[in-house]
């Protein structure tokens, strides 16, 4: 079962964790760079004719003479969006990538609802195959789990440029995007995650992968199929192949995280064997630190 | 090319399955994976050979199936015809005579032997066969024709040392039976050349047939053995000085004095100083220095005295640090001693029989030759009586001269010159100037006695009720000294008249009485000879005290063998020590030291001493054995080279075997290897 019966406990045992000890660190109350009506003092800036004049700080006239205006940082409602990766690579192992997916999703989207912020899911492939429109509320969290539960693994390639390209075609407002996929994208995940920077998003990456994928038990003469795009490849391998195919997966991983690093992206890689609760504790402490 | 065992074949039907398991290889697993991205980027960087991609399973099929082939193949055991032909028959004939345990090739001469024999084994071909013949004083096959090197090696491992001395002849003649005039035959002679070499077939033989008979057809014996013997020595030109004579024997004269035969060789070109000792039961006798010339051979007869018989041993002892001319340079450089390279023939045995006193009763009306006879001869203590006593004293000798009783007394009996009859005679006629012509010289009795020229005046013809033993017959063929055969014990009868004889003045009359006294006390006599060793005697055990025991003979160096006899339907049974006398024939006595007879009880405690029931000394004494320098002959004949292998000395089937080897290894190598983590 991918949501088990105290899969909402767990959430909200989460979303208290995270307000308690990373409050304003993750999602919820985020300030946005934009200044206005807030409460909360941010600077000083010179009074230009128009301004209104109840932001005008008295004091400091009062005592120097200096007409400065008070600024104060705007507090808005964060918009996060969900990008998961539903093509067929993520079906594979046991458990299932997309299963650790699907759950993380849906407690990012719970932590991010319980904390008043706007979320959306996009499911992807080669481009945009399903979508739970963005919503507000923590009693949303129940059609958040329909919509994930009843999401299949569908496509024959990865695409997440495409995938990009679709969420901002529907105007989405800048926000936090959060992409889980295993990012064995054809087309490269660069592009993708070079869209969402360009617009000023504010990217996450969950990378997933299955154990056997970092180390196959592989030997000998074998058919490899591959179960995304269905094709076949007649191959031996040998001692010295597959000490080729970790590296270059080692390689594949370590790019992801340097391009996360190189451009202040969080970064979160782990095998899908770990409990979706643990991972999105172990994110909340990189976040912290 | 034949087969040994061509069932083998029958494998070949492995094939099928093999051929199985190939076409069901070619169906490849299927793999899902979650993405090709990588195994596209290993691929297409380094595209495999499309031709050799193409047939690679079939030659690795083709290659399994010609390791079958192979495997099967070596199954059959094949075989050329030529391998037949080319097989060699080969016989080691080993010296294992005294002068082997020579030391001076390390560790032994014996130990290189053997060395270089395992080198034989080594360079053995496949289907040559190897017999290793001991010539010890009979020549042994220890292994038969083999061609299993194992036990070959162990064969020769396993031969031990012997005192016998060479005789090579009777073993190479034995190891040419075994070839069998086989036409790749070969003996190898492993000795050290110590033998006289006329004997031997040696190549100078085949050189003297050639000149006397070009188109000889059948060439002798000995020139067919020349002809596959060939001599691998292992000698030097060691000296040596050793003991090569010790006999012992009691004096014909004396009955207390003893006489010591001793012979020392000095077998080098050195002069040598020694001391040769003599111990009696390990108690000093005498110590004679000498100091031997080259090649000198010293012998000397010694007088000595002693009423205890015993071993007589002597040693042998090299003196160091006397300067000696070193004669063989021919210079005025002086050596300080001669090393002696073989001890066997350092000591050497002999045994001297025992006398033991004895108590005479002699009942005579009165002779005076007679009682001085008897009285001077030390080991007899004589008490003379003129009548027959109440009661006939057991543990004495009874002479009696003149009158008997009308029955003979039990035990020692010795009558003189009967006057009447009793139970084992009725006495004749007078028998007027006999002459002796007959004696009976295999008797103890009658050793270093002649009668024939004694003047016998009278005598008396007795008729005896058993016939006895005759020791000396007249011309008639009566009986005038006898021994009579009776169950109450021992008794001889002299029928010769004293008072009228020269007997009495006769050398031969004391000795008589001296042979009778030994006989009478079981003494064997004067001498017991010192053997050479290999020889075989025959031991006679005497009543002992413990009947129910076996009889084993212990070597010196303590090894215990139990005697048998052969019984009347070739049974052979233990031989015990009964009431009656026994002979027991031993041998060959391979070992230098006194061999014993003895009881074969283990137990051989300070209560129980061990019961000996007859002792053989045993000496090397072989002037040739004690010269360990080789024979000339052998030297210029000598061999330093064994055959080789050659390549092909294992069976087709070992390299049928290292080839399927080779391509298991091909294929793991193009097929498994990369596979294997």
């Amino acid at each position: 079962m991918l949501f088990p019966a105290d899969f909402l406990t767990r959430l909200e045992y989460l979303s208290i964790i995270s307000k308690r000890v990373f409050r304003g660190q993750l999602l919820a109350q985020r300030r946005t760079m934009q200044m206005g009506a807030g409460i909360e003092f941010s600077d000083h800036r010179e009074y230009n004719s128009g301004d209104d004049l109840r932001y005008l700080d008295w004091n400091i006239y009062a005592r120097h003479g200096d007409l400065l205006l008070k600024r104060f940082q705007e507090e808005q409602d964060l918009h996060v969006y969900l990008m998961l990766d539903c093509s067929r690579s993520m079906s594979f192992g046991t458990p299932s990538k997309f299963d650790l997916a699907r759950q993380l999703v849906a407690a990012l989207a719970y932590i991010a609802l319980a904390d008043l912020d706007r979320v959306a899911v996009i499911a992807y492939a080669n481009g945009v195959c399903a979508e739970l429109p963005i919503t507000r509320g923590k009693a949303r969290i129940l059609p958040f789990m329909k919509f994930l539960e009843e999401l299949p693994t569908s496509g024959d390639e990865t695409n997440l440029e495409k995938a990009v390209q679709g969420l901002l075609h529907r105007g989405a407002r800048t926000g936090l995007a959060v992409v889980v996929s295993d990012l064995f994208d054809e087309h490269g995940f660069q592009k993708g995650l070079d869209q969402l920077r360009h617009r000023r998003f504010d990217a996450h990456v969950i990378q997933l992968h299955d154990p056997k994928e970092a180390d196959p038990a592989l030997l000998g003469d074998a058919e490899l199929i591959d179960i995304e795009s269905e094709s076949v490849r007649r191959v031996t391998i040998t001692e010295r192949n597959l000490k080729l195919y970790k590296q270059l997966f080692t390689d594949h991983q370590a790019a992801v995280r340097a391009y996360c690093c190189t451009y202040n992206l969080g970064c979160t890689q782990a095998p899908s064997v770990v409990r979706f609760d643990d991972l999105i504790m172990k994110m909340m402490r990189e976040s912290g630190g | 090319m034949s087969f040994a065992l061509p069932i083998a074949f029958t494998l070949a039907a492995l094939a099928v399955p093999i051929m199985g398991l190939y076409v069901l290889k070619v169906r490849l697993r299927r793999v899902p994976v979650s993405t090709n991205l990588f195994w596209k980027q290993i691929y297409d960087e380094k595209p495999p050979r499309s031709i050799w991609q193409h047939f690679r399973h079939f030659v690795s099929l083709l290659l399994q199936l010609l390791l079958l082939l192979l495997i099967v193949l070596a199954l059959s055991d094949p075989y050329f015809s030529w391998q037949l032909l080319e097989s060699r028959r080969l016989v080691v004939v080993f010296d294992n005579s005294a002068s082997m345990r020579a030391t001076d090739i390390g560790p032994s001469r014996l130990a290189a032997a053997k060395s270089a024999a395992l080198e034989i084994i080594d360079g053995m071909r496949f289907r040559d066969e190897v017999a290793i013949v001991l010539a010890g004083s009979t020549p042994e096959v220890i292994v038969g024709m083999s061609g299993h090197a194992p036990t070959l090696r162990d064969a020769i491992n396993t031969l031990s040392f012997s005192d016998n001395p060479t005789h090579l002849v009777a073993a190479i003649e034995l190891g040419h039976q075994l070839l069998d005039q086989h036409p790749h035959g070969q003996i190898f002679v492993m000795t050290d050349g110590a033998i006289d070499s006329q004997d031997l077939p040696l190549p100078s033989a085949l050189e003297s047939n050639a000149s006397l008979d070009p188109t000889s057809v059948a060439p002798h014996k000995t020139q067919r053995m020349a002809s596959v013997v060939e001599y691998h020595l292992f000698a030097t030109a060691a000296a040596n000085v050793g003991i090569t004579q010790l006999q012992v024997r009691r004096s014909l004269i004396d009955p207390l004095g003893y006489e010591i035969l001793a012979s020392v060789r000095n077998a080098s070109a050195n002069q040598v100083a020694c001391r040769l000792e003599f111990l009696l039961n390990d108690v000093p006798v005498d110590v004679i220095p000498l100091i031997l010339k080259p090649e000198e051979i010293w012998s000397r007869a010694i007088e000595k005295t002693s009423l205890e018989g015993g071993r007589l041993e002597g040693v042998l002892t090299q003196i160091h640090g006397i300067e000696t001319k070193d004669v063989s340079e021919k210079t005025n450089a002086t050596k300080l001693d001669t090393l002696d390279f073989l001890s066997t023939d350092n000591n050497a045995w002999a045994l001297l029989p025992s006398r033991k006193t004895q108590r005479v009763l002699l009942v005579s009306p009165g002779n005076l030759f007679l009682q001085k006879v008897f009285e001077a001869n030390p080991l007899a203590e004589v008490s003379i009586r003129r009548d027959f006593p109440a009661q006939w004293p057991v543990d004495s000798i009874i002479v009696l001269h003149g009158n008997v009783p009308s029955i003979l007394p039990p035990g020692n009996v010795f009558v003189i010159d009967p006057m009447g009859s009793c139970d084992q005679w009725e006495q004749g006629v007078a028998i007027e100037t006999p002459i002796v012509t007959e004696q009976n010289k295999s008797s103890p009795l009658m050793n270093h006695i002649r009668l024939d020229n004694v003047l016998i005046p009278d005598a008396k013809q007795l008729l005896f009720r058993t016939p006895p033993q005759a020791l000396a017959k007249t011309l008639s063929g009566e009986s005038v000294y006898a021994e009579v055969q009776r169950p109450e014990g021992k008794c001889l009868v002299l029928s010769v008249n004293l008072e009228t004889s020269d007997l009495a003045f006769r050398t031969a009359f004391p000795i008589l009485v001296a042979n009778s006294l030994g006989w009478f006390s079981g003494s064997t006599g004067e001498l017991q000879q010192s053997l050479p060793t290999g020889a075989v005697t025959t031991v006679t055990i005497n009543r002992a005290t413990r009947v129910s025991d076996d009889v084993v003979l212990n070597s010196p160096h303590g090894e215990t063998t139990v005697l048998f006899v052969a019984g009347p339907d070739s049974v052979n049974i233990p031989l015990t020590a009964v009431g009656s006398s026994q002979s027991a024939t031993i041998g060959p006595l391979h070992e230098v030291g006194v061999w014993s007879v003895r009881h074969g009880r283990k137990e051989t405690t300070a209560d129980i001493p061990a019961n000996i029931l007859a002792e053989v000394a045993v000496n090397l004494a072989s002037n040739r054995e004690s010269d360990l320098r080789p024979a000339k002959e052998l030297v210029e004949s000598r061999q330093t080279h064994f055959p080789a292998a050659g390549w092909l000395r294992r069976p087709f089937w070992y390299y049928l075997v290292l080839v399927a080897c080779s391509l298991t290894i091909l294929e793991w190598f193009l097929y498994q290897r990369r596979l294997i983590s």
